[in-house]
């Protein structure tokens, strides 16, 4: 049985598993049987990489069948500083997963650069979850954060983008009608202080979002990136998701339902 | 016999060909493909299961009504001997027309869905005619009830003879019909709404909140169960409610026009006839409306309720006409002002359901204050919804206060004395209200069938456009529903009222029965029973505000209403707990169900909700029948009147309230669905999704069942009303 290899982005893990990815997705989400729910966004990974700090090299002796001679489902290989310890060529596709187990296949695609001076909403998906306001494009958000030189960084980031509508360029006045985040006035109060001359690039909205990622909320897409490189996934449009992945799609949509 | 009674048999007959060519019609469309006729079965299956089981329960309780009405008629003496089998016709029609509504909708939702897959007015064509079948075969049947009694009884009792009091005799008789009919719609009501909310509140607490997964998916256990639901409640139980107030209306009508007009044997026939005429005008013009509902391709919604609204307006402006000529052709007294009291009563049962549509609609204000209020959490959004359904019902009373003043001047010549002619007036405008029930009815049992036809389309995993067309078609089937919802309360006030009025008839036939032929005042003066007015009765039984009996059953007719509609929601909060239970259950049991690779048992979940229905639905509708009784066993004459009366006002106003608030809450929820206000999956939309669930009940369980509480207890207290002139304790 192949043995494939997975970087799970919350909980930060990377995880053996002989399921191929719709089936792992499946099963991360609800388990076994239906005794649990929840939420999952993972990539494959190509496990032709070296890594000191990963033990990758005797997965294929962690990871064997069960005794009864079904396939191992997970077996964890890590669980801490695994993002920023897997190369970026090794990453495959990306995987976003619904409460109930739908399973959402993206593929790298190529980022244009906007140059306008709208603002931005990201949330942050590893290795730390700060909901941010900014005025950086992603490209240059990844390169900020990425930055050692700055007193606040990571080694590698995982990001999406979300909506803002109107805000976007007018925080002072725009509705925030269809955005269903918390704390909308602190928000609209970062967004106007990224408008003020000599403002920071980056406000903290939320500094650990502890609530599953609406995925209904993207606005393009997940970008993942160092200061090297950033690997953009594009998220399906509305038309694609009301026909191609609609399944998947009305399983997003029910997020939220849950008390 | 008037030659013209005959076209009421004759118009029931063509209503009851053309539901037929309706359902051939729609039988011989494809249902689509395997998958799309499994889903199907199971919901035929589920909905046929939940009759049987039904009709078992109803069968054993008309068995001992029966023996309870032939003990009284042929040992006691206490009723017409025709009683115990008008009785039994009234149920089994409405049995029937709910057996036949459901079969149709039930095989139409995955016909309408696979018409869908190519156009949008096929798929209308194919789910409001299969609506139309509802219509047509509740009114068409309840025609033929009245037509065949009518004929029968005037065989042993000519109208010609017996100085007019034949024609009461006769029309007194056959109002014990709208008892069988009654009761009948009682147990489909409550037992309806009890199994379509204990499916869908069940169905959606495990399913969407516990296991995220979304509506109509096939892997919950209890989608099949909810799409049953839709069928239980929204067809057989609006159906069967609207089949009573239908027969109920005329049979009361004719009653109230026997009596006004007592000692003119022509035009007293005249008078009994009419709302039978307006009702087979009705039908026809109804016809003609169905016709003109259809839809170009890419209609928006706005368009689609054009298309609805323009065979209803049509059917209306006609009736409108047509009752004025068949008045005038009859050559009844005061045919304007009667005809004006029909008028007001379509007017009436317009404006309850525009009120309706304001107050639930996430179009006008009210409504968008309650998603508005959603900002300060879930414990405001119950408070505004309560207090909008409350302010919501200021519109319908006060419409039906202005109704009953117009409709009963007209009648009687805009003087107040004139008792009997003023109320003759106020039952034919009810008969207004429902006469184009043909067409009304075909708008709500469509939305069933859309909703279905949805759940099919999701199911069987059809594509982006067929799902469109079926979801801008339940969308529609949501706005007529509401309306409908208004209608059918709108026009139980009136035939309740005209009810309480027929039941003074019924006891001066009581009083005759034993022997009572004068009526003794306190005063010394006596009066003959026979010729007594309803003034006489309401003095002979002391029936004002200061007799203590009147205020017992005011309090207790009032108290009925809250109490029925606690037991109804009780019922459903513990229905719904079994079906979680047992939606857990298989999650926790059945190994790959989420995988999508085992199928739940979805017959479980169907059989849970069915027996859940029937246990439940005992006790509230043992009351409905017993209470009437006891009350008047207890306390006579004044006490039923005054029970009736506090059911009346209580059960309107409190059904209005629930009604609205419980649709107003589902379109808050709507209104957040579609973008605003954070949009799904933001706070505003969880509390207002508590705000819907806890409004399900309110508008599809109590709030409707309170339409058939009122009049069932009318029903009953006229159906006993020689058991309470003979045996009242006090």
């Amino acid at each position: 049985m192949e043995i494939h290899l997975y970087l799970s982005i919350f909980p930060e893990a990377l995880i053996a598993s002989m399921l191929p990815p719709e089936e792992f997705g499946r099963y991360f989400a609800v388990g076994n049987k239906k005794r649990t729910r929840g939420q999952a966004i993972f990539f494959k990974v190509n496990r032709n990489f070296e890594s000191d700090y990963l033990k990758v090299q005797n997965i294929d002796e962690l990871c064997v069948p069960n005794s009864d001679g079904s396939p191992k489902r997970s077996k964890y290989i890590a669980i801490y500083r695994v993002l920023e310890h897997i190369p970026m060529e090794a990453l495959e596709n990306l995987y976003l997963v619904t409460d109930d187990g739908r399973v959402l296949e993206l593929e790298k695609g190529d980022y244009s650069e906007e140059n306008n001076d709208e603002l931005h909403l990201y949330q942050q998906l590893g290795p730390v979850r700060p909901l941010v306001a900014s005025s950086l494009d992603p490209i240059a958000f990844c390169k900020y954060l990425t930055n050692t030189e700055h007193p606040v960084s990571v080694p590698k980031i995982m990001f999406v983008e979300l909506i803002l509508n109107g805000l976007s360029n007018d925080p002072q006045k725009a509705s925030t009608e269809n955005i269903p985040y918390r704390n909308i006035d602190h928000m609209r109060d970062c967004l106007v202080d990224l408008k003020k001359p000599g403002s920071k690039p980056n406000k903290t909205v939320v500094r650990n979002t502890r609530d599953d990622l609406l995925y209904r909320t993207t606005k393009n897409g997940f970008f993942i990136g160092d200061q090297i490189e950033l690997f953009y996934y594009p998220f399906p449009s509305q038309e694609q998701l009301e026909g191609e992945y609609y399944s998947w799609w009305k399983s997003a949509l029910t997020q939220g339902f849950g008390y | 016999m008037n030659d013209i009674f005959w076209f009421v048999p004759i118009t029931s007959i063509i209503a009851l060909m053309f539901a037929l060519y309706f359902f051939k019609q729609m039988m011989k469309t494809s249902e689509g493909n395997d998958r799309m006729i499994a889903i199907a079965s199971h919901v035929r299956k589920g909905a046929m299961a939940y009759l049987k089981q039904q009709y078992k329960v109803v069968g054993i309780f008309f068995v001992i009504m029966t023996a309870v009405f032939s003990v009284m008629a042929y040992v006691l003496n206490l009723q017409n001997p025709w009683v115990p089998f008008a009785f039994l016709t009234g149920g089994f029609f409405s049995g029937l027309a709910g057996f036949f509504g459901m079969k149709t909708a039930t095989y139409a939702s995955a016909r309408t869905t696979n018409a869908a897959i190519s156009s949008l007015n096929g798929a209308l064509r194919i789910a409001f005619r299969s609506g139309a079948v509802m219509g047509l075969v509740v009114v068409g049947l309840g025609l033929l009830d009245i037509s065949i009694w009518f004929v029968a009884l005037n065989y042993f009792y000519p109208v010609e003879l017996g100085d007019g009091h034949n024609l009461v005799i006769i029309t007194t008789t056959m109002l014990t019909f709208g008892m069988g009919a009654s009761a009948q719609a009682l147990f489909a009501r409550v037992g309806g709404g009890i199994y379509t909310k204990a499916a869908d509140v069940g169905g959606d607490l495990v399913g969407k909140v516990e296991a995220g997964i979304p509506e109509d998916d096939p892997r919950n256990p209890a989608t099949i169960a909810d799409n049953v639901g839709d069928n239980v409640g929204d067809v057989a139980g609006m159906g069967a409610d609207l089949y009573e107030s239908y027969c109920g209306s005329i049979l009361a009508t004719s009653a109230l026009g026997a009596a006004a007009f007592l000692g003119e044997t022509d035009m007293q026939l005249k008078a009994v006839i009419a709302p039978m005429l307006i009702a087979a005008m009705g039908i026809i013009l109804s016809i003609i409306g169905i016709f003109f509902v259809k839809t170009k391709e890419g209609a928006t919604q706005k368009d689609l309720l054009h298309s609805l609204s323009r065979g209803i307006n049509i059917s209306s402006i006609l009736i409108i006409i047509f009752s004025l000529a068949i008045l005038l052709v009859l050559d009844i007294s005061n045919p304007y002002g009667i005809w004006g009291s029909i008028v007001v009563g379509l007017v009436t049962g317009i404006i309850i359901g525009k009120a309706t549509e304001y107050y639930t609609s996430a179009t006008y204000k009210p409504t968008q204050i309650i998603a508005e209020s959603t900002g300060t959490g879930p414990a405001t959004v119950i408070i505004s919804g309560l207090g909008t359904g409350m302010i919501s019902t200021a519109i319908p009373v006060i419409a039906v206060v202005v109704g009953i003043v117009l409709a009963f001047l007209f009648a009687s010549g805009f003087d107040f004395t004139q008792m009997g002619l003023g109320l003759y007036g106020i039952g034919i405008a009810a008969v207004g209200m429902l006469s184009t029930l043909g067409i009304t009815l075909a708008t709500d049992a469509y939305g069933p069938i859309a909703d279905n036809a949805g759940g099919n389309a999701e199911m069987s995993g059809l594509g982006t456009e067929v799902r469109k067309r079926t979801d801008a078609l339940d969308s529609l089937g949501n706005t007529t529903a509401a309306t409908g919802k208004g209608f059918a309360i709108g026009s139980a006030a009136l035939t309740a009222l005209a009810l309480l009025a027929s039941y003074i008839e019924e006891l001066k036939i009581g009083l005759l029965r034993i022997g009572e032929d004068v009526l003794v005042f306190a005063s010394g003066l006596k009066i003959d029973t026979a010729s007594a007015t309803l003034v006489d009765f309401m003095n002979y039984y002391e029936v004002n505000l200061m007799n203590p009996k009147v205020l017992i059953g005011m309090f207790i007719g009032s108290m009925m209403s809250f109490l029925f509609c606690g037991l109804t929601m009780n019922a459903v909060g513990r229905a719904a707990g079994k079906m979680v239970d047992e939606v857990r259950r298989q999650f926790r049991a059945i190994p790959g169900i989420m995988e999508g690779k085992s199928e739940p048992d979805y017959a479980r979940c169907v059989e849970i909700s069915t027996i859940g229905a029937q246990r439940e639905m005992l006790i509230p509708a043992s009351l409905a029948i017993l209470v009437p009784i006891a009350v008047g066993l207890l306390f006579g004459v004044p006490a039923v009147i005054g029970l009736m009366v506090g059911a009346l006002v209580a059960g309107f106003v409190l059904a209005v309230f629930m009604a609205n608030s419980g649709g107003a809450w589902d379109n808050a929820k709507k209104y957040i669905e579609e973008g605003h206000l954070g949009g799904k999956g933001s706070r505003a939309h969880k509390a207002a999704i508590i705000g819907d669930t806890v409004g399900d009940p309110f508008k599809d369980t109590s709030g409707p069942s309170l339409n058939i509480l009122i009049k069932l207890m009318s029903m009953v207290s006229i159906v006993m009303a020689g058991l309470t002139v003979a045996f009242s304790v006090l």
